[in-house]
């Protein structure tokens, strides 16, 4: 009895034990095998998409919804890898070197998953004008044609139009999307002010003001908040060039360092750090040029957009 | 307790109540409980595991929504599962009884053919109803977490779980009505295509529309009014944007299923009177 007891329990540690160095053998075969199979082809990311968007819609069988998510987040990563793989630092509304050809074809099928889905509108609208104008006009109007209420989507095909420079066309975008009902004030504004002042840096800041407060997708909130930086940072750097005419035309020559001028900025409420240096708008020194009577932002470390 | 002397003990009980509605009573309730032996509500550890990791996590991948993942895949998971608990075990109601003999003891009893299958359908409808119910509160719950307290969506998304399950309900009443008269396997098969074809329902008809032949004409029209319509059933994705189905779609969507679920019983026991378990 003792015996078959005895051999019992030793048939269960057996077994146990051959699951537990078992199962690390697998793993420690698979780390293995990892390490001999030959690297990823790196254009398999830019794979052609196999399905097209009526397609898939067609065969989603009422799961739609969470297809479009999958597009949708394919999107986010796809864009995420190739921005990680990129050495410089990179606005996600100047990507074209990126070579995104995958981008639009994932927003579309996203889009016509699920229509509804404003995201996606969104970011086509700010990523992909960069890549293809085209495809990003078209998508938003689909979104438009889609739901015709939703104000925003005349906010970003304005926004498009208006970084192609075709202020008649933005105008008129604006002007739609104002007379919806819920849309804001501002959208009647912004269709004046597109025709008689389209390219100034006002507009500029008013379109991206507006895209911080209404963007949904934390990249795009992220990148009208820096270009909002650049356009301060604009205005900032025209004082700066103001103050040193005026400090050449007393002295005769350019500052040598921040601390000639401090006074003058601290005056004019123009933040500065210890060493007198006025800040940019991401809380960085500007670098003074000396002998030039020029002011640049830190390329290495600040925040502001360079371009 | 075997499920033999089960049906045997709440039959008996039943007999004292005299009347069908006591006797198919007692069968749903036994098949509910059969299911329960089965372990069939597992699946709801699998789909509490799916959320709490989507809840999680998913807000770093979906780029600040995901509120609309948390349902579009809760509600997904939701109907998927039920899918494969109405197919799998729907399929197998009958069959198991015969398999086992133990329809033999049900038989002996005064129990008819037609009460013993809509006892088996209610049964299955009743699991399903739990399993629906219960996801429908986890879904609830991640929103809650995920919003860090009351989210509309919460409110939305009930009217997509009841669709939901009266899908889930005509997809049970077709896995039954199949395996009256064929193997589970071949009825698991047929009624995963009825689930494809009734979501393809729009395209049957227009299909119909574009053909120039009257005899493809005839045919598809004819498969796109035989075949249940399952597109009326999806409103996840509307959920997932905060819209709900109006009273009326639903009391239409509702009806039409539960008149199908009619048809589909009926003829059900129509084929399994006619049986042969000899």
């Amino acid at each position: 009895m003792n015996t078959g007891l005895k051999n019992d329990r030793m048939k269960t540690v057996s077994l146990a034990l051959m699951v537990v160095v078992g199962f690390a053998c697998a793993v420690l075969l698979l780390r293995w095998t990892d390490t001999l199979r030959p690297p990823a082809d790196p254009n398999a990311i830019d794979e052609s998409l196999y399905l097209n968007g009526k397609t898939a819609r067609r065969i989603s069988l009422g799961f739609n919804g969470l297809m479009a998510d999958w597009y949708w987040m394919r999107s986010l990563q796809y864009v995420g890898k190739k921005i990680i793989n990129t050495p410089e630092d990179v606005s996600i509304d100047s990507l074209g070197q990126l070579n995104l050809k995958l981008l639009a074809p994932l927003l579309d099928t996203a889009t016509t998953l699920d229509p509804e889905f404003m995201d996606p509108y969104e970011y086509a609208a700010i990523v992909l004008p960069a890549v293809d104008v085209q495809q990003a006009i078209r998508i938003t109007q689909k979104g438009i044609d889609a739901n015709p209420n939703a104000w925003k989507l005349y906010h970003h095909l304005g926004y498009i139009y208006w970084q192609q420079r075709d202020y008649q066309a933005a105008s008129e975008m604006y002007g739609r999307g104002a007379q919806i009902p819920g849309a804001p004030a501002w959208m009647e504004a912004m269709k004046a002010k597109m025709v008689g002042d389209g390219g100034s840096r006002a507009t500029a800041r008013e379109i991206y003001k507006r895209m911080y407060e209404q963007a949904g997708e934390e990249q795009v909130k992220d990148m009208a908040r820096k270009r909002l930086w650049q356009l301060d940072s604009f205005d900032q750097r025209d004082i700066l060039r103001r103050l040193f005419a005026d400090y050449k035309t007393r002295t005769g020559k350019c500052p040598d360092s921040w601390r000639e001028i401090e006074p003058v900025l601290r005056a004019l409420r123009i933040p500065v750090d210890q060493s007198g240096a006025p800040l940019d708008p991401s809380r960085t020194a500007y670098v003074l040029k000396a002998g030039e009577c020029e002011a640049e932002l830190d390329w290495r470390k600040s925040g502001v957009p360079l371009r | 307790m075997d499920t033999t002397v089960a049906i045997t003990q709440s039959n008996t009980r039943a007999e004292t109540r005299q009347g069908p509605f006591w006797r198919i009573t007692a069968i749903a309730r036994n098949a509910f409980r059969e299911a329960v032996r089965d372990r069939v509500l597992y699946n709801l550890v699998l789909f509490v595991l799916l959320l709490t990791v989507a809840a999680i996590f998913i807000g770093e991948l979906s780029g600040g929504q995901e509120r609309k993942v948390i349902v579009d895949l809760g509600l997904s998971a939701t109907l998927l599962f039920g899918v494969f608990i109405a197919i799998f075990v729907g399929v197998g109601l009958v069959y198991k009884e015969i398999e086992r003999r133990t329809i033999y003891a049900v038989f002996s009893k005064p129990v008819g053919r037609g009460e013993f299958l809509v006892g088996k359908y209610l049964g299955l409808c009743l699991t399903l109803l739990v399993n629906v119910v219960v996801m429908g509160v986890g879904v609830s719950l991640a929103l809650l977490y995920v919003k860090r307290g009351w989210d509309p969506l919460i409110t939305t998304i009930w009217p997509a779980v009841l669709l939901i399950y009266i899908e889930l309900m005509l997809l049970t009443a077709v896995a039954l009505f199949f395996s009256s008269f064929s193997s589970p396997a071949l009825s698991a098969l047929l009624t995963f295509f009825v689930f494809i074809i009734g979501h393809f329902s729009a395209d049957l008809k227009s299909l119909a529309v574009s053909l120039g032949s009257a005899g493809a004409r005839w045919l598809f029209t004819g498969l796109y009014y035989l075949l249940p319509n399952l597109a009326n059933y999806s409103f996840i994705t509307p959920a997932a944007h905060g819209r709900a189905p109006s009273a009326g779609f639903v009391f239409a969507s509702a009806l039409y299923a539960f008149v199908y679920i009619a048809v589909i019983l009926a003829a059900a026991t129509l084929i399994f009177s006619r049986r042969n378990f000899k």
